[in-house]
């Protein structure tokens, strides 16, 4: 069973990422980098030109660490492309699959749903791995710096925050799916994780109401490592963030899996697999 | 029959979209999530207001006035930049070929469209200024209403102009829909909605001045917040006004262009 699901993990992997490459669009690859450009620019900006000069408060300088604000927004914009992953991609993979008219044979193969899910997020989390890298260079140009490099904990944030979208990316494939929503509930996740997860402003100083919303997600406790491991950011209980991304992690997989099992009950029993 | 059908087209896109979940989306969720997370983005330099220079004068704008409206703004503009993709709505339903068969006037199409945007965003944006400036305390100070009026009006007919020219992409090529995707973040950054126009690189500045956003985001926050008359904020307005006539032209132009080389190369349909 488990090395069967694991052929499907690697197979899906593959498929999507020859799907990926082969029709490699520049304008698409473009477009991603827009936001994360936009931000570092106005960043760079409020920080040299608008506010140069005066006087910030103290907490500032333990809340960005040692390598400057540029080096703060810079890592946070750099993982926010896992965020596309997840709601992009493996949240509107059945949507695609019904629109193509290839959602019948799917559910028709004797796969695990979940397995072929994760082959799905692992092609995801791979091409985003580039875009990773492009924002880290992108970052250079407004002058990021890497004060220190803790690889482990670098490795870990990574890999657990990715878990823990993934999860989330299944919920969304089950509202698409419903709801016959192609960019809205993708687009909404997408707002949520960029607004309350500490990308431009440190979680402490956001207002009480904003830090409750950032606790229940991911990629807050997942930045919050990614920063500790590159720049060396505050006073970061590390322990407390990985139990954290490890719960929700584990969270969010359980209620996706249920919610994929739920929604192809449901359509079996309604007959709604190609009904678009 | 220009008026006829700017309301037939008003109406239709009234029942299709009000309330949607596309509407919710692109007037309430973005501009709240784009502005809170403009908001944030100011927050750890601890500052309550963001200094606007213009036109010799120091206006002190609140935060979240700053950055909160400033965004409603945005997203009004790129409601009407939406309202000018309402031929590539038409391409994806497949009922271009029937719209573009009929006698009716192209420019009063998309003019529906974008009252029908507008419409659709303006109750909510008013309803969330009012909430703001009673729960949250923004500091509103309005001085002139006949400026602020003015103001927003123009900015509207401008931006309007603006997307109707740009529908000339959807039309003429499958990338118009890409290609109107990439000009948000750019358009954001560059109208001096993030910050201040005087702190904008100088190199960058002759980019800003073409976009009818620049100059309705002056007008409205200084009107809005800063308390400036119609004479404080006359430069604005004329180059609003002469964008709104300018665009206005150039888009009946344009998709009469865009229209002919897609019947001649057959790309009415084939998307």
């Amino acid at each position: 069973m488990v090395g069967h699901s694991l052929r499907v993990i690697a197979s899906t992997t593959r498929v999507n990422l020859i799907m990926t490459w082969r029709f490699f669009s520049w304008t698409g690859f473009g477009l991603r980098f827009f936001t994360p450009v936009m931000t570092l620019g106005s960043a760079w900006v409020l920080y040299n030109v608008v506010y140069a000069g005066s006087k910030l408060p103290p907490q500032f300088g333990t809340a960005i660490g040692s390598s400057g604000y540029v080096s703060f927004i810079t890592v946070g914009n750099a993982f926010y492309v896992f965020v596309f992953a997840a709601a992009f991609v493996v949240g509107r993979v059945m949507f695609w699959e019904r629109a193509t008219g290839t959602i019948e044979a799917t559910f028709m193969t004797p796969m695990s749903r979940l397995a072929y899910m994760s082959g799905i997020m692992v092609a995801a989390a791979t091409n985003a791995l580039v875009d990773f890298t492009a924002v880290f260079l992108l970052g250079i140009a407004f002058g990021f710096q890497v004060a220190l490099f803790n690889a482990p904990l670098f490795f870990t944030s990574l890999v657990l925050t990715a878990v823990g979208l993934f999860g989330i990316g299944l919920i969304t494939n089950a509202v698409t799916l419903t709801f016959r929503d192609r960019t809205t509930t993708a687009n909404s996740l997408m707002i949520l994780f960029m607004v309350f997860c500490g990308l431009v402003c440190p979680v402490e100083f956001m207002p009480s109401w904003a830090q409750m919303i950032s606790k229940v997600l991911p990629l807050t406790y997942g930045v919050s490592l990614m920063r500790s491991s590159l720049i060396g950011t505050g006073t970061v209980d590390v322990t407390y963030n990985i139990l954290a991304l490890v719960v929700l992690g584990a969270f969010y997989v359980a209620v996706g899996a249920l919610t994929l099992r739920l929604i192809e009950r449901n359509l079996r029993k309604k007959a709604l697999f190609s009904v678009f | 029959m220009f008026t006829r059908v700017v309301l037939a087209e008003a109406v239709k896109s009234l029942k299709v979209y009000f309330f949607s979940s596309r509407t919710l989306f692109w007037t309430l969720a973005l501009p709240l999530g784009n502005g809170l997370y403009l908001y944030f983005l100011y927050l750890p330099f601890a500052a309550k207001t963001v200094d606007l220079y213009f036109n010799a004068g120091n206006y002190k704008i609140d935060l979240v006035g700053f950055t909160i409206v400033g965004q409603l703004l945005y997203s009004f503009f790129t409601m009407m930049l939406l309202a000018g993709a309402s031929f590539d709505q038409e391409r994806w339903q497949g009922t271009l070929e029937s719209v573009l068969l009929s006698p009716a006037n192209r420019v009063a199409i998309l003019l529906g469209g974008a009252l029908a945007n507008a419409v659709n965003y303006l109750w909510m944006l008013i309803a969330l200024v009012l909430s703001w400036i009673a729960f949250i305390h923004v500091n509103v100070m309005v001085t002139d209403f006949l400026a602020l009026f003015v103001s927003l009006v123009l900015s509207y007919l401008a931006m309007v102009a603006l997307g109707m020219c740009l529908e000339t992409a959807e039309i003429y090529s499958r990338r118009g829909g890409i290609l109107t995707g990439w000009l948000q973040e750019p358009v954001m950054f560059l109208s001096g909605q993030v910050f201040p126009l005087q702190s904008m690189p100088a190199f960058l500045l002759p980019l800003s001045y073409l976009l009818p956003l620049t100059f309705g985001l002056m007008a409205v926050r200084l009107t809005l917040f800063g308390g400036a008359s119609m004479y404080d904020v006359a430069i604005p307005l004329a180059v609003l006004a002469s964008m709104a006539v300018i665009f206005f032209l150039l888009s009946r132009l344009l998709v009469s262009y865009a229209e002919r080389r897609a019947k001649v190369k057959a790309t009415l349909t084939q998307f």
